[in-house]
């Protein structure tokens, strides 16, 4: 028995392991749990009001319950600077912050009138904080987009995020984060996309027992709604330079193959010696595109192969009947969709030329196909940002029935 | 230090090893920050250097094998010659030690602790360095070697979950051949990994025909390092100077599998596995090459001195990481330079010097 105490005693690796243990052991024990040091972070709002800026965070302090539940509150803090804020609301909490589970950081438009990498530098400076995280802004305070969306989250279990999360995967070009604004931040163009969402007054006295579940969330518990319109916000050297509406965004997405479910709207057309309008839904998409400079003009080429689903008929339903005639797709309904297609691109290319933010990534596109001539060109321009402008777009549709 | 031979195999891992220090969590982003993605071609330019290594430390091995490195140097130049260069080696591995440490334990302290923990991390990495050195190189090489596979999977993990985000291909030739070359130079300290295989050339079993296995275990590891950085750079872009922890990064960065919960996980133990690993090798590196400096030391005591010497230049700041890489421009460069070139140099003199002898001998 001695001689076997002895030979595991020979084991150097034994001995380190008890003094780890000798080490650890009253360390654990003592230790008090670290909820009682730090509160979890799960989103984070700012605001400024009169050159003061006020962090709002949506914290939850982990207490043992029999239930999923889990108790969150808002603390804002206030200061000159935002590291400051969050200095103070780390008072108000008596706690540390942990911000490695935020998911969320919310801006309020104020703030977008100056470059707002300035606000949300500490955020990434801040290495806890991951660079996924959600990025939005908001036409109220980020505080009150927050108090709502808590309210949200208890009676729906919707989280903000997810909400933010379905406008990234359909709606918007890119994802909606920090590491995505960087990016058209840091890009040779300095243009960003991130999403909006609206607080509208709620009118609960003429729809109390309505329950609206497609895009606008009541919220029982204050006077405010969040409403998801879809919107966006476009950024240049990280300032707002316009607020894009939803088909604004539907029309820089068909460039994005990531982005599909769009609804195209044709109106008058005819079918059985009746007008309707009809509602086609992006089903798949193919795209292909090519850049080139012809005579020295920049020529973007875009093949758009979309494939397209019936989805609503309005018009005279007696005349309607459920058969396939409706989803042939005749040259009447082509050229109808081809023109609404193209009306939308259009549109919002204007709205990208007009603000100079180059979204799509033509420049980027240029660059890497035709770098000589792209090069010399900028070479001409007074500024790079131009460039959009000299672009000739040459969109071709083909629609497919799905 | 006298130890039992390694086989060719755990010498190959060894080596796939140490081609990943220091390359897996800040390279990547502070050489964007000087050529973009042109460290693409860097890195590649780099291990093709290194790779040169082989050949010469495989000829060394046949000319003379089981002689110890020291002992080839003072046979064929001068005492006071060996002296030096395993001077310049002791220095070469205890900042290696100090950069992979710090480097990790900066990754670690940003994904798990928020304060500073240097000692805890100190006191847990410690005994188990110190262990590997006591028990020799043998058996912390057949510690790897079984560990060996975890960790390739673990890497490769993060490699192919960052595929399912959205990525594009880096864009290539955007920097000048003044700054690509300033930019191999600063990070010089990085590479010159086959090293390791000349100090402990005296304690490999290479088998007649086993030559080719280092070849194809270099290969290896330096592919998987090239294509961290390709997807690295593909997956960040104009943003890859802001990610430090490359491996880690790939895999954090994704609303998708953030969505699914943390998967960084596989990235933190890969991370620390490796570390642990690297940490061994170069510190056994080090011990080595003091023992050879002053072979009457008893294997205890250097052990203890390295522990020493470890804590005090962390005390004194010169082992913390923002230190080290401020820093590291001006005094690593030269160390480097010192190791991939001119000590290969040294090698090909020797080569050339025991060739004529034997030349002579015959006539």
């Amino acid at each position: 028995m001695k001689e076997n105490i002895k030979k595991i005693f020979h084991n150097p690796m034994l001995i380190v392991f008890i003094l780890i243990l000798i080490f650890f052991t009253p360390l654990s024990i003592y230790s008090p749990g670290e909820n009682r040091n730090r509160g979890i972070v799960t989103a984070i709002g700012i605001d400024k009001n009169n050159q003061e800026i006020e962090i709002s965070l949506l914290t939850f302090i982990p207490t043992a319950n029999q239930t999923y539940k889990v108790k969150s509150s808002i603390i804002s803090g206030k200061g000159t600077t935002v590291a400051e804020a969050v200095y103070d609301a780390q008072l108000q909490m008596g706690r540390k912050i942990g911000l490695a589970h935020a998911k969320t950081t919310i801006v309020n438009e104020e703030l977008l009138s100056e470059d707002v990498s300035m606000y949300v530098d500490y955020l990434s400076r801040v290495a806890s904080l991951p660079e996924n995280t959600v990025f939005i802004s908001t036409n109220n305070t980020a505080k009150e987009l927050l108090e709502t969306s808590q309210s949200l989250e208890n009676e729906l279990g919707l989280k903000l995020e997810q909400l933010v999360g379905f406008n990234a995967n359909n709606i918007y070009v890119t994802d909606t984060s920090l590491e995505a604004f960087y990016k058209g931040y840091f890009s040779e163009v300095k243009s960003s996309i991130i999403g909006s969402i609206s607080l509208e007054e709620s009118d609960k006295g003429s729809n109390q027992e309505e329950t609206n579940v497609d895009d606008s969330k009541e919220n029982s518990s204050s006077n405010k709604k969040i409403s998801n319109k879809g919107e966006a916000v476009l950024l240049k050297d990280g300032k707002m330079v316009a607020k894009l509406n939803i088909d604004q965004l539907n029309g820089i997405n068909l460039l994005n193959t990531r982005a599909l479910n769009q609804i195209i709207t044709i109106d008058n057309v005819k079918l059985n010696d009746d007008l309707y309008t009809l509602n086609y839904r992006i089903k798949n998409k193919n795209i292909f595109s090519n850049t080139n400079f012809e005579n020295d003009i920049p020529i973007y080429t875009i093949q758009l192969k979309l494939g397209m689903e019936l989805v609503e008929i309005n018009g005279l339903h007696d005349a309607i009947k459920m058969n396939t005639e409706f989803s042939e797709i005749n040259e009447e309904i082509q050229n109808k969709l081809d023109i609404e297609i193209k009306k939308q691109f259009t549109n919002a290319l204007n709205v990208l030329k007009e603000n100079k933010t180059d979204v799509l990534g033509i420049n980027e596109k240029f660059f890497r196909e035709n770098r000589i001539m792209y090069l010399k060109y900028i070479e001409n321009l007074e500024n790079i940002d131009d460039f959009l402008d000299k672009v000739n777009f040459k969109l071709n549709v083909i629609i497919q029935p799905d | 230090m006298i130890d039992k031979k390694i086989s060719v195999r755990q010498a190959g891992i060894l080596i796939i090893i140490c081609l990943m220090a220091n390359k897996i969590l800040l390279l990547p982003s502070l050489m964007f920050q000087q050529i973009k993605s042109d460290s693409i071609f860097a890195i590649i330019l780099m291990f093709s250097l290194d790779l040169i290594f082989l050949p010469i430390f495989l000829k060394l091995k046949s000319l003379y094998p089981n002689e110890k490195l020291i002992e080839i140097i003072s046979k064929k130049m001068s005492k006071i010659v060996a002296k030096i260069i395993y001077i310049i080696f002791a220095i070469y591995f205890i900042f290696k030690v100090l950069l992979v440490f710090s480097i990790t334990y900066v990754y670690f302290k940003q994904q798990i602790y928020q304060d500073e923990f240097l000692w805890l991390i100190i006191i847990s990495c410690l005994p188990v360095i110190n262990h590997a050195l006591t028990v020799g190189l043998r058996a912390f090489s057949r510690t790897i070697e079984l560990l060996f596979s975890i960790v390739i999977v673990g890497f490769i993990l993060c490699l192919a979950f960052s595929l399912f985000t959205e990525m594009s291909m880096p864009i290539l030739f955007v920097s000048d051949i003044k700054s690509f070359f300033s930019s191999i130079y600063k990070h010089a300290f990085s590479f010159g990994d086959y090293l390791f295989l000349f100090v402990i050339i005296d304690k490999i079993d290479i088998k007649k025909g086993d030559s080719k296995k280092l070849y194809e275990y270099s290969i290896f590891g330096m592919i998987l390092v090239i294509l961290l950085f390709i997807i690295f750079f593909s997956k960040y872009q104009v943003t890859a100077f802001m990610h430090n922890n490359a491996l880690a990064d790939i895999l954090v960065f994704s609303i998708q599998f953030n969505a699914i919960g943390r998967l960084d996980i596989i990235a933190m133990l890969t991370i620390m596995s490796i570390t642990l690993f690297q940490l061994e090798i170069f510190a056994y590196g080090f011990c080595d090459s003091f023992i050879n400096l002053f072979p009457k030391l008893n294997k205890f005591v250097v052990i203890l001195f390295f522990d020493l010497l470890f804590a005090l230049l962390y005390y004194f700041s010169i082992g913390k990481y923002e230190i080290l890489v401020n820093t590291s421009h001006y005094w690593s460069p030269m160390l480097g330079i010192f190791v991939n070139y001119v000590f290969p140099i040294i090698c090909l003199i020797i080569i050339a010097l025991s060739r004529r002898r034997k030349n002579e001998r015959k006539y």
